[in-house]
């Protein structure tokens, strides 16, 4: 396995008290997989993925528990250079808002070239020249000319083409997408996810992607975990949990997605709102929202039950959601 | 159609581009809307879909009157009100109304949600008398679905989901005929869009609204509307009803907007066959000569660098009949299904174009 992630325990001091972002999540990609993280704002999608890059922020991030085995090292037992030189060089992250993510007073060659400066310890001259090569990989027209140019004189879509240039340029074997085209326009989304997935099999990269999209999940992934109140909800092959949602909130998802035949008429809503992750209730997280939740689910922690030998459902009734 | 409520007529506009402080020189035009027409039904919701930057934002804010058209003719009620000042103006914006996008900077943190929904009525103080305004407001918190006890909150204290309902109870204040709702549901989490889109349409039967309903989540405005039209840089390429659009487009630029638009169903990865256009959209000061979208588009010829193609039934369909004859600007119009339709309800189980909302989760 490339990366398992083992009970990993994420959480925030505030000023209003302790917010539990990540509460036990236990995932793994293997090289060549790709891996959906699905959840809503505040699911703590985002923030495991920020803890296996080691770009948490700590305080008031830390982490309380649980392991991430990269190539079989904990990456949290590591010291601060050790995971440096792991960070960009053997995992990379792909960040959803590429303006942001890039620094504008730089060229993109120049930051391009960075990557290869540190963690290679080539001249600034060759540094270019992999740039180049880089943007061409990207497809990005006339790289030659543009190499020098910055990042404003770039659209959305060749900037979250840069951002993956930059992601891809030490070969890594682990790519962390966290939302990569939730800002672009879907002709250009479609652009940049079949970039992204046609270097993921010729590189062999595990991918985790994060994303709140059930189309683009459907899409891409060959496996999903579905996360809810920083815990993993369901985690199954992309064709089962399609076919059949074996938790309730996975359910719920799918269901509020508009069907043509259900055209004029109400759609599903799952009710009211995500928990507040400083005081998630009590038992199964989903309780208050649950349409089958029962007494049990008010009191005990559902555990990720093994539906199949690939699949787990961390709720108590997971044998009626999958048939109902 | 129904009798029209609304009707735009050729509506532009250009900001202009100015060089020089003194004399300011007027250099060139971001042609954001650049001769749009369509008429909105009574009772009828009108979907506008469009990538960024297609002008359809400012489509809704001339319709609400934030904006002056440069050119061009909104009729309300058969009445030109591009033209009107003073107090007819005053009385057609009352029964024009908007929801915005980003329930959270469209609400002002600093009044608590009676103020903000009793807003209007400072404006229009004829529609409800002072005192009975805490009451209409408390109304209009229950009809969207909160507690009418949240009165004295503020907007910090409510989720995105319930804000969106706030800013949906300061449109319904004024009891509007007309909504322009613009990305209302894009910002919310997915399982609360569900919640607001039900809202949205229990409100249209309770109060007989008609909606111009703007959006670039192609599923959740089909799921809505009864009539689409899809914009591109600045016009409407493309309008029908919603099963001509999604199930007969014959727009290259609404086909290939379908077909990228991820669909929820793993089975359908293998056997859909996706247009990806080359290239960005072009920029809005520097329009491409005869077709706009010639520039992406997969069957450009030379026709359609010269000659400029007109919103109307293509000559190809002339005559015909079905779904396919709609108005369509492109020169080669041909229809070309990009969605499988849906079949049994285990394989196909959802439909097309599923597209989350514009921001992150």
């Amino acid at each position: 396995m490339l990366l398992e992630v083992r009970d990993l325990h994420v959480e925030f001091r505030t000023r209003d008290g302790i917010a539990k972002a990540v509460n036990g999540v236990t995932y793994a990609v293997d090289e060549g997989e790709t891996l959906a993280v699905l959840g809503e704002s505040g699911s703590g999608k985002s923030v495991t993925a920020q803890a296996v890059m080691g770009i948490l922020d700590m305080p008031p991030g830390r982490i309380t528990g649980g392991e991430i085995l990269f190539k079989g090292r904990d990456l949290l037992t590591l010291k601060k250079d050790e995971r440096r030189a792991v960070r960009g060089a053997e995992m990379a992250m792909i960040f959803q808002d590429a303006l942001s993510s890039l620094n504008p007073v730089l060229s993109v060659g120049d930051q391009l070239g960075e990557m290869f400066v540190v963690h290679r310890g080539m001249s600034r001259k060759d540094a270019r020249a992999k740039a180049v090569e880089l943007m061409d990989r990207v497809r990005i027209p006339a790289a030659r000319e543009r190499v020098k140019q910055y990042p404003h004189q770039f659209s959305g879509g060749m900037r979250q083409r840069i951002m993956i240039a930059m992601a891809l340029a030490l070969e890594p074997a682990l790519i962390i997408a966290d939302e990569p085209t939730t800002a672009l326009d879907v002709t250009v989304q479609a652009q940049v996810m079949d970039l992204l997935a046609e270097l993921q099999r010729e590189y062999r990269m595990g991918l985790i992607l994060i994303t709140h999209d059930l189309g683009v999940v459907a899409d891409v992934a060959d496996r999903i975990a579905v996360m809810y109140a920083g815990r993993i909800v369901e985690s199954a092959p992309v064709h089962d949990i399609y076919k059949a949602p074996a938790h309730p909130y996975t359910r719920g998802l799918l269901d509020s997605i508009p069907r043509l035949d259900q055209k004029g008429q109400e759609l599903y809503a799952i009710k009211g709102l995500p928990p507040n992750l400083m005081r998630i209730p009590p038992g199964c997280p989903f309780h208050p929202r649950c349409p089958m939740a029962q007494d049990v689910c008010r009191t005990d922690v559902p555990p990720l039950y093994e539906v199949s030998g690939t699949r787990g459902s961390a709720c108590h009734f997971w044998r009626e959601c999958l048939h109902a | 159609m129904p009798e029209p409520i609304l009707e735009v007529d050729g509506l532009v506009k250009h900001y202009p581009l100015t060089q020089g402080v003194l004399f300011k020189k007027q250099i060139g035009a971001v042609k954001a809307v650049d001769g749009v027409d369509f008429a909105l039904g009574r009772g009828e919701t009108l979907g506008i879909v469009g990538e960024s930057g297609c002008g359809k934002s400012t489509v809704a804010k001339m319709l609400v009157h934030l904006e002056r058209p440069t050119a061009g003719v909104i009729r309300y009620k058969g009445e030109d009100v591009t033209k009107l000042s003073g107090r007819a103006l005053k009385a057609v914006r009352r029964n024009i109304q908007m929801v915005f996008q980003d329930p959270y900077t469209s609400l002002n943190p600093r009044m608590t949600v009676g103020d903000i929904i009793g807003e209007p009525y400072e404006i229009h103080p004829e529609v409800a008398p002072k005192g009975d305004r805490r009451r209409r407001v408390q109304e209009l918190l229950d009809v969207v679905g909160l507690n009418p006890e949240y009165i004295n909150r503020y907007p910090h204290q409510f989720s995105g989901g319930q804000r969106q309902r706030i800013g949906i109870a300061r449109g319904l204040a004024l009891r509007p005929e007309v909504i322009v709702a613009d990305e209302p549901v894009s910002a919310l989490d997915v399982s609360v869009q569900a919640q607001v889109i039900n809202l949205l349409a229990g409100l249209q039967k309770e109060f007989d609204l008609s909606y111009v309903f703007i959006a670039h989540d192609l599923s959740i405005v089909r799921h809505i509307s009864d009539r689409v039209g899809v914009m591109y840089l600045g016009r409407i390429v493309e309008i029908g009803t919603d099963e001509q659009i999604y199930d007969h487009p014959t727009h290259p630029y609404t086909q290939a907007l379908l077909s990228a638009v991820p669909v929820p169903d793993p089975e359908a990865r293998e056997h859909r066959e996706r247009i990806i256009l080359a290239g960005d959209v072009p920029s809005p000061t520097n329009i491409p000569s005869g077709c706009r979208f010639r520039t992406r588009c997969f069957k450009a010829r030379e026709r359609c660098a010269q000659e400029v193609p007109l919103l109307a039934v293509p000559e190809a369909f002339r005559g015909a009949a079905g779904p396919a004859v709609h108005p369509s600007a492109c020169h080669f119009a041909e229809e070309k299904q990009v969605v499988p339709p849906e079949t049994d309800p285990g394989g196909d189980r959802f439909l097309p174009p599923a597209d989350g909302p514009g921001r992150s989760a």
